[in-house]
């Protein structure tokens, strides 16, 4: 039980950390210009002023869900009901 | 004035009775609204600002009336995606947010495949003769579903209740990403998802009710999104065909999903796979030899 527990909370860990990099990557996407992206980014064009607002939703929604995934992941473990 | 005379208001009316039926029907809207215009000689640009803008209209229309036709079942099922965050868990009787974060988790993939592929698979496949052959390869993939599928007991009267025990969050996944298909004119969205739950066990009544509940926020979304085109400077000279082939569709959608929401109580996907097949076939052919 404690090692699964221990997994959890790195994956919890993960998770939160994935969710926040990602809507942080999501509003770079939606302020700046492709030719303003970092190179290493998709989307990312010399000289255009093209703004990527999908990729930006894309990484947003990825974002949102893993910080829910973590939410639920990191929810306290029910003790089942005492027997009768 | 040149926009007006592209979409005049009857062909505005055709291809919006069209689109409400080709959506839901899983027989390819993009497909059709490739297929139908070249047919019949009429000269609108697939990939033109005028056209997709009047698209936007037509699938906002059909994905207002998927909401309002299962009104009832969103705001149990919103309801159950709440009380699901608040308790932080998932209760095992609680239905409504079982199949609210199936629709989540099924939303995803395809929502995400949709954003990043859209634009350049209808760039890619523009083409009435593409759009052709991949008609007749959706037949085979309704045929193949039929063929294929899982027949699992159906232990419970409720069709929520079904859906939620049946369907796991991957095959969730693999019914959402299935959805994707329908990206490629000629593929149908709809019957990629029911044939994706046909696969995973669902009966056709629920495989159709779990297609329709997908595509409500896809194609909502999706039209929301490039909303603001409307609006704009693109929506100049086609709004009031734009809103003509709304209603025409919002029309033929909702005689379309009461329809096939009855159909599927008792009937299979056969009829429209040999439909697609010979549809497409033929229309493979006219477009080889014109």
């Amino acid at each position: 039980m404690l090692p699964l527990m221990r997994n959890d909370r790195w994956l919890v860990i993960a998770a939160v950390i994935l969710g926040v990099v990602l809507i942080v990557i999501s509003i770079v996407y939606f302020a700046e210009p492709a030719k303003s992206l970092p190179s290493f980014f998709p989307g990312h064009q010399a000289g255009s002023s093209h703004h990527h607002t999908k990729h930006g939703i894309a990484a947003l929604l990825l974002g949102i869900a893993c910080l829910v995934f973590a939410w639920f992941r990191s929810a306290p473990k029910k003790s089942p009901p005492a027997p009768a | 004035m040149i926009l007006a005379s592209l979409i005049s208001y009857p062909r505005a009316i055709i291809l919006g009775l069209v689109q409400g039926v080709t959506e839901l029907f899983p027989i390819s809207s993009l497909g059709h609204s490739v297929i139908i215009p070249s047919l019949l000689g009429w000269n609108i640009h697939q990939n033109a600002d005028y056209f997709l803008t009047f698209l936007v209209a037509t699938h906002l229309a059909t994905a207002i009336v998927l909401l309002g036709f299962f009104w009832r079942d969103w705001v149990r099922i919103v309801k159950g995606l709440g009380r699901s965050l608040r308790d932080r868990g998932i209760a095992p009787d609680d239905t409504d947010a079982k199949l609210g974060w199936l629709l989540v988790v099924g939303t995803i993939p395809a929502g995400i495949l949709g954003l990043l592929l859209q634009d350049k698979l209808r760039t890619l496949f523009d083409s009435p003769r593409a759009a052709s052959i991949f008609l007749a390869l959706n037949g085979v993939m309704l045929f193949a579903a039929e063929r294929m599928r899982r027949r699992a007991p159906q232990t419970d009267s409720d069709d929520d209740t079904r859906i939620s025990r049946q369907v796991g969050w991957s095959q969730a996944v693999g019914v959402g990403a299935a959805q994707s298909l329908g990206l490629i004119p000629g593929f149908s969205r709809s019957g990629a998802a029911m044939s994706g739950g046909l696969f995973f066990g669902l009966s056709h009544k629920d495989a159709a009710r779990f297609a329709f509940l997908l595509a409500t926020p896809i194609i909502g979304a999706a039209a929301l999104l490039k909303l603001p085109q409307l609006a704009g400077t693109q929506g100049n000279g086609v709004r009031g065909q734009a809103l003509a082939g709304a209603l025409a569709a919002a029309f033929s959608a909702y005689l379309s999903v009461r329809f096939l929401m009855r159909y599927f109580e008792t009937k299979t996907l056969i009829p429209f796979a040999i439909y697609c097949l010979a549809a497409g076939i033929a229309a493979s052919i006219y477009f080889a030899v014109s």
